[in-house]
């Protein structure tokens, strides 16, 4: 029998974290780019920053287009939030928390990575707009190029700890993180993670050449949920890979949940402060080098690991 | 709770199966398949296949896009934005319908099933990983590396970069255009 008071319980929570992740994202992106701009920062403006933009959101008019698909651009956001919410289910924050009982946690995670490709195209489709669909196809393009290595290092990580469940990855990892026992994993992850939050240099969909792609025709409210739910897929890729492969909760003197929170923070630090540091990359640039150099080193990394694994099981 | 969620799932695979016909864009019957492939493989994950049931979510989520991409390229119509009728020999696919709902329900009701049923062992990944990797593993090692090597060759036979520029820019010779 399901305790309802638990998992309204368990859903505030994962509400809660995400919508705390959103707001530190916001604020160290402000953060980041004024620094790589050597501006000065004001904590209480870059504190407040996300509130006033809210408002700003709230109080726009919202524009529409000529006969958009009405239901379907109003389920995109909310499709691409609900990825980032389910995807946390799997990801443990402390020992203590258990995940969901998915024992295949790595590919449940994989599965709604992949839904993200279809809210991106059909925010862009639904429009009825020339820009958004033309945002909505690029993203196809980078989307089906960037899921074969986060789905390759994801299954190297899963080889140490010859199971697929990410509380399972994140013990095997208590001698040595996956960050330095595979180290072509983490980066490999951060580039294909980039993509699927369509971040920084890999912001295709939306780029400014397009005059804002798949978020041209957005304003107001529907802008506001977008790039909220954009940022919380960051987030929720940001968590995946402090849990798989910086340790999750392991670590000294601090409690777990504190440990987890670091580490995503330092991830979502790196990945946004990629955006700040990087320039966007050329569309078919980004297809070559993901499918002639990111597969090949990800199915290196996944042989490394399996050999490793063979080489330490007893015969 | 099991039970009810099962036959809402079942309702919503069925319900938007259905939906797949009756809409009137290739994009939308594209998704509509997606949304009744997610609830069948939602199923499978309720029937303790659930890495086969996640796995479909997966391998779907692309190939619905995809087959949306394709069907919009070759249908003469922008973006598939336009209405247009999804179905076409009326009398023909009813016929091919109604023949393979009876013939795969018939299989359902009639066939016998090995007794005993499998029990639900909490093993089914890792038994599907030994029958992968064990007798099958030449077929599907050889089709898998084959696959994805005819990829990634494909891809590096467009994106390569020519005499007159890089692929995008298009064969002409300079000057010609």
């Amino acid at each position: 029998m399901i305790s309802y008071g638990r998992l309204l319980g368990e859903l505030a929570t994962i509400a809660l974290v995400l919508l705390a992740g959103v707001y530190a994202t916001v604020v160290i992106d402000l953060w980041a780019g004024r620094m790589v701009a050597r501006a000065p920062v004001r904590a209480f403006r870059a504190l407040t920053f996300p509130i006033r933009q809210t408002a700003l959101f709230l109080l726009q008019q919202r524009a529409t287009t000529e006969r958009p698909d009405a239901p379907l651009w109003a389920l995109a956001p909310a499709l691409l939030a609900a990825i980032a919410a389910a995807s946390l289910l799997v990801i443990p924050f402390s020992s203590q928390t258990s995940a969901a009982g998915i024992e295949s946690g790595i590919v449940y995670f994989g599965a709604l990575m992949a839904l993200v490709m279809i809210a991106v195209y059909l925010n862009g489709w639904s429009a009825n707009s020339v820009f958004p669909i033309i945002g909505g196809y690029r993203f196809i393009a980078e989307a089906l190029s960037y899921e074969m290595p986060l789905a390759l290092v994801l299954i190297g990580a899963a080889l140490p700890a010859q199971s697929l469940s990410v509380s399972a990855i994140v013990i095997s990892q208590d001698s040595l993180w996956n960050v330095i026992r595979q180290p072509l994993g983490l980066p490999i992850y951060l580039i294909a993670g980039l993509g699927v939050a369509f971040w920084g240099p890999l912001a295709l969909p939306d780029a400014a050449d397009l005059a804002g792609g798949t978020e041209s025709e957005l304003s107001g409210v529907q802008l506001l949920l977008w790039r909220t739910a954009r940022i919380a897929v960051l987030v929720a890729v940001a968590a995946m890979g402090a849990a798989v492969f910086l340790g999750g909760w392991t670590g000294p003197w601090l409690p777990g949940a504190v440990w987890m929170t670091l580490k995503t923070i330092a991830l979502i630090f790196i990945m946004v402060g990629a955006g700040h540091l990087v320039a966007r990359v050329r569309l078919e640039r980004f297809v070559l080098v993901a499918w002639t150099v990111l597969i090949p080193l990800a199915l290196l990394d996944v042989f490394a690991a399996g050999a490793v694994v063979l080489a330490g099981s007893p015969r | 709770m099991r039970v009810a969620l099962f036959w809402m799932l079942a309702v919503a695979s069925i319900v938007s199966g259905w939906r797949v016909f009756r809409t009137d864009s290739m994009v939308r019957a594209a998704y509509w398949l997606m949304a009744s492939f997610v609830a069948v493989g939602i199923i499978m994950v309720q029937l303790d296949a659930e890495f086969l049931g996640l796995v479909l979510i997966l391998m779907m989520a692309g190939e619905m896009t995809i087959m949306a991409v394709f069907m919009v390229m070759f249908m003469m119509n922008p973006a598939g934005l336009n209405p247009m009728m999804m179905v076409h020999q009326h009398r023909a696919s009813i016929v091919a319908g109604v023949l393979a709902f009876v013939g795969l329900a018939g299989v359902g009701i009639f066939a016998r099933f090995p007794e005993p049923t499998l029990r639900a062992s909490g093993q089914v990944t890792a038994q599907l990983g030994h029958e992968l990797l064990g007798d099958s593993m030449l077929i599907f090692e050889t089709a898998g590396v084959a696959l994805l090597a005819t990829m990634i060759g494909a891809l590096a036979i467009a994106g390569a970069t020519g005499r007159f520029g890089s692929a995008d820019e298009g064969s002409q010779e300079p000057g010609e255009a």
